[in-house]
């Protein structure tokens, strides 16, 4: 499979225009403008294959929209090179806009005083598609996204859910080769996420339509994108698939034992002690590959033991302890 | 190339009908601005009337120069206006992004998607008042007259669309334009008079950096055949060329703005 998305030592600085009050301060901010260097984007690399569903996650401000915008055409990089499919997004803007599909979703695309079917047959002209591939297509997405009963109906009559079905579905009916989500789905109940999220799994494992896709919500990389890229502050922190972030995070295991009577102080070589609470005892097991067996028979012969559990650290957990500790 | 018209026209379909839906407030907007407009054309009438004329000008010529300015400005605002003005929240709010995504040129695309059904009045006052003065003045209506009438209206037209782009270009760049616009009102209301009451600086003025004498005083005094000051001999020529010179520029200072562009961070 070839690479259709390449990012090189990627980096965004915005110049932040500070803003002056009234007339007289946009004058001078006119004249003698002060800005701010905002480090969006910091050399970021990744290449990405035709076929796959990538995660891009991040805590606001990471950079994530940036970095689409810079996929999409919208923004040139300030270093570094992007390349999709094989051109340079901002210098041919046009034709890398016919091949892709985008949907930012705070946005839409969707005509808002006019019923959705009109916006459709808009996308019909922007992209110049055949009126039989059309046909086709819109016929398709409106069966796949249950599209058939709003239709006809203008765009500011919708639910959010609905609107943004039809605006993924209005992103996609020229077929583009890659799909561009920015926060698809953000501010939609769990209904409409899980539609969504099925939706999108599906269009990338039957079309073979490349997604990237930006989020908060750890769950719709779980369901939509077996890769994860993971940034931080403009910077790449991680680049695989989900299931070996917590490796890659060295997030450990907890072991947690429970005694009949309070045990005292209790050491087990290999396990660090990171909390007590009565008869409660709780550690944190350096080694990855050790069984809870083992674990517990290193206690001292004749301790108490009522219980003991070992803890894998849900990824939501091992994402939120790596920001809480970059922001300490 | 046919794609393309097919696209324009599409989008100018869709914005009709748009607008269309409620019409009951496009007939409202008629009829506010229309009398807006007559109010002030007659409150001019009665000026005129009190001193017998206006830098030279009769009612009749003044007459001509009032429609003829405000139908021009109408021809070129009803592709521009509305859009160019509301740069600054599309750009602000990530809506100019989104015509980034698509393989269109965003100017046309703004232009077509965002035509303006609202200046009816405008276009009915300025026929009225055209022939109305145009009969009572002494004219020769011939072939010729009424070609470098409807040419000089089409360049009035392209400046003021070249002027609305210019400035709309400009929130590219700073990320505000809107306050631009009241600026270019201020001056805009002194096209509707005969420059030669100005004094020579702000003439110059209005005849170079802000090109507003072009869209009234300059091409009605060629037609109605009065002298120019300043351009004398030129003023046939610049009557028709300074649309097409003005956009020219317009289109360079919106392709350097755009190319400028960096978002607004949302
Ligand atoms: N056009 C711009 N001009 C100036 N600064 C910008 C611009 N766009 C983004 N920024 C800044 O760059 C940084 C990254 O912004 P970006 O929108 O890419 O973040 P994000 O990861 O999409 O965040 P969120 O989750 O809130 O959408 C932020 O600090 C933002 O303020
Ligand atoms: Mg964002």
């Amino acid at each position: 499979m070839s690479l259709i998305i390449q990012a090189d030592s990627v980096s965004k600085i915005f110049q932040q225009r500070k803003r002056l009050p009234g007339l007289s301060g946009t004058l001078r901010g006119l004249l003698k403008p002060e800005t701010v260097p905002v480090r969006a984007v910091e050399e970021i690399s990744f290449a990405i294959r035709a076929g796959e569903a990538v995660g891009y996650l991040g805590p606001n401000g990471a950079g994530k929209s940036t970095m689409i915008k810079m996929l999409t055409g919208i923004l040139a990089p300030s270093t570094g090179k992007v390349h999709v499919l094989g051109r340079q997004p901002v210098e041919e803007r046009v034709a890398n806009a016919r091949e892709i599909g985008v949907v930012f979703g705070q946005r839409s695309q969707l005509w808002w005083d006019l019923p959705v079917s009109d916006s459709f047959d808009l996308a019909r002209h922007i992209y110049r598609i055949d009126p039989a591939r059309f046909a086709e297509n819109r016929a398709e997405m409106v069966e796949m996204l249950a599209l058939g009963s709003f239709l006809d109906r203008p765009v500011r009559q919708l639910s959010l859910g609905q609107r943004m079905r039809a605006d993924i579905a209005m992103a996609l009916l020229h077929g583009p080769k890659i799909l561009f989500l920015d926060e698809p789905t953000i501010g939609l109940d769990v209904v409409a996420k899980d539609v969504v999220r099925k939706f999108l799994a599906r269009i990338n494992r039957q079309r073979g339509t490349t997604i990237i896709l930006t989020t908060h919500d750890l769950q719709d990389i779980e369901e939509i994108c077996p890769r994860l890229i993971m940034v931080d502050d403009g910077r790449l922190l991680f680049d695989g698939p989900l299931r070996s972030l917590r490796r890659s995070f060295g997030a450990r295991r907890r072991l947690r034992l429970d005694f009949y009577t309070d045990p005292g102080p209790i050491w087990i070589g290999g396990a660090r002690p990171v909390g007590s609470s009565g008869t409660q005892r709780e550690f944190e097991v350096d080694e990855d590959g050790r069984s809870l067996i083992d674990l517990i028979s290193a206690l001292p012969p004749g301790t108490p033991l009522r219980d003991a559990s070992l803890h894998e650290p849900g990824i939501e957990e091992v994402i939120r302890t790596h920001y809480q500790r970059r922001r300490a | 190339m046919r794609e393309t018209l097919m696209l324009w026209w599409q989008l100018m379909r869709l914005r009709a009908r748009a607008r269309l839906q409620n019409r009951l407030s496009l007939v409202l907007a008629w009829i506010s601005q229309g009398f807006g407009y007559a109010g002030a054309f007659a409150s001019i009438w009665v000026i005129l009337n009190r001193f017998g004329g206006l830098g030279g000008w009769r009612w009749p010529e003044l007459a001509f120069l009032l429609g003829f300015q405000i139908f021009g400005y109408a021809l070129g605002a009803m592709f521009t206006f509305t859009q160019f003005r509301f740069m600054e929240e599309q750009v602000r709010d990530g809506e100019f992004d989104m015509l980034l995504v698509r393989p269109v040129n965003p100017w046309s695309f703004l232009v077509f998607s965002g035509i303006d059904l609202q200046y009816g009045s405008h276009f009915a006052l300025g026929l009225v008042l055209m022939i109305m003065a145009g009969l009572q003045l002494d004219l020769d209506w011939d072939l010729l007259m009424i070609l470098r009438l409807l040419l000089s209206l089409m360049s009035a037209a392209m400046l003021t669309g070249a002027m609305f782009t210019a400035l709309g270009a400009c929130a590219f760049v700073l990320g505000r334009s809107r306050f631009l616009f009241g600026l270019y009102f201020d001056f805009w209301e002194l096209s509707r008079y005969p420059a030669i009451i100005f004094g020579l600086p702000l003439q110059l003025i209005l005849l170079t950096i802000l090109p507003f004498s072009y869209m009234g005083f300059v091409p009605v005094s060629v037609l109605l055949g009065k002298p120019v000051p300043i351009l004398g001999d030129a003023a046939p020529m610049l009557a028709i060329l300074a649309g097409p010179i003005t956009a020219l520029i317009a289109a360079w200072i919106w392709r350097a703005c755009l190319r400028r562009y960096q978002g607004f961070g949302v």
